[in-house]
């Protein structure tokens, strides 16, 4: 088997698109969430999101390529593109014929599927775009990946809602360690904020109305956010040769599925992805630094997610490090593991641990050390970003030093 | 709001719930609590929207806080418990009398 390292990271999100800038806003916790403004608000009774306002597609597209790509498309191929360039990546025609590509997205396209039917039911169009169904298809953004690149190996789609990133890069790692793939680019995309699928949240009723306290007493729920993070993993034995930069090393993933309910956090099912991510990786619990949590800033999560870390890491929960990057990015679903990789693995090589934004007061019931608002330097030896997403799907890695 | 429009409106929120819960309305008397006849999370939430759409009202119901639901108005605003079939046909109540103020 081989040992997989992360050695290209690229980002698009709400705190920044230079990876740079990404890690400096998670450090110093300065927060994503603001104003809605990238969709008329009048319909909405939240008007807060952690929006991408600085990404202007005709900077990375030409206008014929552009009318081809859906938002969450636009926001997979620049990070992809980002993460080839940060890991000095040479896509000869050998290794483009062998590179594996996978992206992990929640809902598709659906700043295509919104205004497409608007315009049909709310406006009698006779007609859609033709377009329509190559953007908003479920697999566009990888695809687009591929071919931008000139990615030619095993590509494909992960759809498991907010864990679909994490589960993205957890497939691509175990691919290269298994000698499948020499190199994977794998992460997870999502642009969503649309007047329809906002509707379809407020109705759930989790969102706040300010803004995302996770893990704090005085949390009021999630924040959506859109985004997105493209890693380049490879051998660490290819990484060393060519001399490329390695972030991190991957060391394990596990994956459960909690057969209960559609939306709750089971603490059982979650623990069981943590013990699993362990065990693959041969880590014990007293040996992990630092978690990046999935902490949405809802009641029932960080609760569920606090019950879940103490079950799978009994006593050494107690000197456990767990900080959630969702009161900056908001969450990005489909993306958020992605991002929260990437966040993880820039700890990992800054030997950083980011805080936990807009911590106020601490909660009986999540009561681990959650970095409250300032950032921490501590020795990490190994880390765990963990996701857990609707439908009871936990997908967790974790990753060590490099 | 007189008695009859009252025993109207807590007849309707029985059989809102009752539809949600798809189960008979003679079970829910005005101190069953939600909770005893099976509710979770969505199901209140499927609740809350099938009073919303009955009576055309806004029921500010957060599931992060889904024992009580916080009312306003002009006057102030007040914290009113969410746990029974009464409680929610208290709520639907005030909103009701308060739409038709306006």
């Amino acid at each position: 088997m081989n040992r997989v390292v992360i050695t290209g990271i690229g980002v698009v999100s709400p705190i920044g698109s230079a990876r740079e800038k990404f890690w400096s806003s998670l450090v110093e916790a300065r927060s994503g969430i603001g104003p809605i403004s990238i969709i008329p608000t009048e319909r909405l009774a939240v008007r807060i999101a952690a929006q991408v306002l600085d990404f202007d597609p005709a900077k990375h597209f030409d206008p014929k390529r552009q009318s081809l790509l859906d938002r969450f498309s636009q926001f997979a191929v620049v990070a992809a593109r980002a993460a080839v360039q940060d890991a000095q990546l040479d896509i000869t025609e050998e290794i483009a014929l062998r590179t594996a590509t996978i992206v992990g997205n929640g809902a598709g396209g659906m700043n295509t599927i919104d205004d497409s039917y608007f315009r049909l039911y709310g406006q009698d169009a006779t007609r859609a775009h033709p377009l329509s169904i190559p953007r908003l298809m479920m697999n566009a953004a990888c695809s687009l990946v591929s071919m931008d690149l000139g990615l030619k190996g095993p590509t494909f789609t992960i759809a498991s809602a907010c864990a679909s990133g994490t589960h993205a890069i957890g497939q691509a790692f175990q691919m290269v360690r298994m000698g499948q793939a020499p190199v994977a680019l794998a992460g997870g995309t999502e642009a969503c904020l649309t007047v329809g699928t906002i509707k379809g949240w407020e109705a759930l009723r989790v969102l706040s109305t300010d803004t995302c306290r996770p893990f704090s007493r005085t949390r009021t729920g999630l924040v959506l956010g859109e985004g997105a993070a493209m890693v380049v993993l490879e051998s660490r034995e290819r990484a060393v040769a060519r001399g490329a930069p390695i972030y991190a090393e991957m060391l394990g993933f596990g994956m459960s599925a909690d057969a209960n309910d559609i939306t709750a956090i089971d603490p059982d099912g979650a623990a069981r992805a943590m013990r699993a991510a362990l065990l693959d990786a041969k880590v014990n619990p007293e040996d992990v630094d630092y978690v990046n949590a999935h902490g949405t800033g809802t009641a029932l999560n960080d609760k569920g997610e606090t019950a879940a870390l103490r079950k799978a890491f009994g006593a050494s929960a107690e000197y456990l490090a767990v900080s959630s990057s969702k009161g900056v990015l908001g969450h990005s679903l489909g993306a958020a593991g992605a991002l929260e990789l990437a966040a993880t693995a820039l700890a990992l090589h800054h030997q950083t641990i980011p805080p936990t934004a807009n911590f106020e007061e601490t909660d009986p019931d999540c009561d681990l050390d959650y970095v409250p608002n300032t950032a921490r330097n501590a020795p990490i030896q190994n880390a765990m970003s963990s996701s857990f997403a609707f439908g009871g799907l936990n997908a967790v890695l974790v990753l060590g030093r490099a | 709001m007189d008695t009859k429009a009252g025993l109207q409106v807590i007849d309707d929120v029985r059989s809102v719930i009752a539809d949600a819960l798809k189960i008979p309305v003679e079970r829910l008397t005005p101190g069953t609590r939600l909770d005893e006849l099976g509710a979770e999370s969505l199901d209140v939430i499927e609740i809350v929207f099938g009073l919303e759409e009955k009576f055309d009202i806004s029921i500010p119901f957060q599931a992060n806080d889904a024992t009580r639901v916080t009312i306003g108005d002009k006057s102030g605003s007040k914290d009113m418990e969410f746990s029974t079939v009464g409680d929610v046909a208290n709520i639907v109540q005030q909103l009701v009398a308060a739409k038709a103020a306006r």
